[in-house]
Parts: structure tokens; C-alpha cells; sequence
């Protein structure tokens, strides 16, 4: 899933005071998920911003509403109305629903509630951590399913550095070594011959270095 | 929920919250008194503060309370 962390209250409050009408938007998906940019969340940051603009006796009309994905067209519908009726739109979805909302909207002005941090799991109630880069050709098979790309800070193929001290990343005493968590699993899993096995080099064009990328499954077209 | 209330400066002291059962209800009779006391003590919210002089200018700036959307 996506995860986000909602913009501190003065930097949002800088990009939308002044609108008569705004609506702050959430998104009911990945971002509700790690509590940050639900409905629920969209009815708490109405709230807030509502006292803002009461003690700084700006007259807003704040509203809030969401809808299950802001990435997809057969969502929108439902709020058609609400988005019209808004000067602007603070959408606390991650990045590619702001842009959606910016795609399907180009008349209306909208602004990001939320930073978007990465792709991750939920490793218990509210820890979330980081676990893919979507570099567009997985080897999770070659590196016993642990992801070196988003897990290692040099993203070495072939690991670990000389910065492992006991399991650890030289990042950071608390960061767990990718290429330790391999090594474990590949001896777990009896297969530690593998650990030789020279990883190729990546071809980097699937990732973001070959520009924007796009999936086109032309049978689902109507 | 108390540093959601310090984003828009107001004191976190003014919100607490307690687990009671049905049957203690001398407790909460302490518990209401002491928190009123506390909030006598802490004076008008910055929200009221502003709401108060809104209205003085004849303003009526959000007021409203929530709103729903249409």
C-alpha cells in the first residue's frame, strides 16, 4: 500500500486560507489505512482548520467528504456535486490522487494535504515500513524475497557492505542490513550456496529512469 | 487528540479522558468538578475568544459548526 503522513497544519493552511469554499477531500484506501488521509481524517483537518480560520476570523465555508479511491474514474461520480461546489480542493490522497483529482478537474484549484512517503506493509497497528520501489522488474527471487532495492541504502545487488556490524545498517543502529536478512533466510531455508550466486546488473530503463511508465491492458478497453 | 488541539493552540490540559463504569458515579461528580475547576482555571478558549469578538464586529466568521457538504 501507499503511505502518506498529512502536511503540518501551518503549511496547509498557508496554500487554502482565503477560499470561501473549501472542500477537504479524503481518499478511503491506502492512505485511510495508515490514518492520514481517510474520510475520517478529512472530517478532523475540516475541523481544525475551521478553528484556524475562526481564530484568525477568516470567513471559510470547510467542508469534507471522500470517496474509496482517487485514483479511478468509477469513484468520482458519487462526489460530482461536492467537488463543484468547492473555490478548492485539499485532497489528502497521495500524489497520484491528487493528480487524478487535477486530471478529471482542471478548473478547480487543488492542493496536497498529505506527503506521500513510500510503499510499504503494515508491520503492526500503525508501523508501517517501506518495502518496495516499483523498479519494474522484481528480483525478489534472486535475493531469498527480500527487497535489496527498498531495504538496502546503497541498493547493492550483491551485499552486504562493509557498513553491516551485527545485522545492522551503518544508517542506522535500528535499520536491520538487507543483505544479513538474506543471508538469515538463505540459511533458514537451507539454500545458503545461493548467497554466491552473483545478481546481475539491473536494467535501470523500467524504473523511473526510462521516464513515466504505463500499463495498457488494450482487451479491458470499452 | 491533545496535539491535534495544540496545531491550533489550544491548550491540550482542556481535554482528557476517563474509563468509568454505570456504578461510579461519585467519581465522575469528582471528575466533573475537578476538570471544570481546571477549565475556570485555564479561562475562555482561544475558539470562543475569537467567536466573541467575531460577533462584536458583527462578523460571523465559522461559526456555523460542521457543515455538510451538499
Amino acid at each position: 500500500m501507499i503511505v502518506g503522513k498529512q502536511k503540518p497544519l501551518d503549511d496547509i493552511w498557508n496554500s487554502v486560507k482565503g477560499f470561501g469554499k473549501l472542500l477537504v477531500f479524503g481518499c478511503n484506501t491506502c492512505v485511510a489505512i495508515c490514518h492520514e488521509g481517510g474520510t475520517k481524517e478529512a472530517e478532523i483537518l475540516a475541523s481544525l482548520l475551521r478553528m484556524r480560520a475562526t481564530q484568525e476570523n477568516i470567513s471559510m465555508d470547510i467542508r469534507s467528504s471522500g470517496i474509496e479511491r482517487q485514483c479511478e474514474h468509477e469513484f468520482f461520480d458519487a462526489a460530482a456535486k461536492e467537488i463543484e461546489w468547492a473555490d478548492a480542493v485539499l485532497s489528502i490522497a497521495c500524489g497520484v490522487g491528487v493528480q487524478f483529482m487535477v486530471k478529471r478537474n482542471p478548473s478547480i484549484q487543488v492542493y496536497p494535504g498529505l506527503d506521500t512517503c513510500f510503499m510499504g506493509d503494515v508491520e503492526k497497528p500503525g508501523l508501517f515500513m517501506e518495502s518496495c520501489q516499483a523498479c519494474g522488474k522484481c528480483i525478489l527471487d534472486l535475493t531469498a524475497g527480500i527487497c535489496v532495492m527498498s531495504r538496502c541504502a546503497k541498493r547493492l545487488l550483491n551485499g552486504p557492505c562493509g557498513g553491516s556490524t551485527k545485522g545492522k545498517c551503518e544508517i542506522n543502529k535500528e535499520i536491520d542490513c538487507a543483505w544479513q536478512l538474506i543471508v538469515d533466510r538463505l540459511e533458514a531455508l537451507g539454500k545458503l550456496d545461493d548467497f554466491v550466486k552473483i545478481v546481475p546488473l539491473k536494467d535501470w530503463s523500467t524504473s523511473r529512469d526510462g521516464g513515466p511508465r504505463k500499463l495498457y491492458h488494450e482487451d479491458l478497453e470499452t | 487528540m491533545k496535539k491535534l488541539l495544540e496545531t491550533v493552540n489550544i491548550d491540550a490540559e482542556r481535554l482528557e479522558m476517563f474509563n468509568l463504569s454505570a456504578a461510579e458515579g461519585p467519581k465522575w461528580a469528582e471528575i466533573c468538578t475537578d476538570l471544570t475547576q481546571k477549565i475556570r482555571t485555564l479561562g475562555p478558549s482561544p475558539i470562543y475568544v475569537a467567536l466573541r469578538e467575531s460577533r462584536k464586529k458583527g462578523g460571523g466568521a465559522n461559526d456555523r459548526g460542521q457543515t455538510k457538504t451538499p
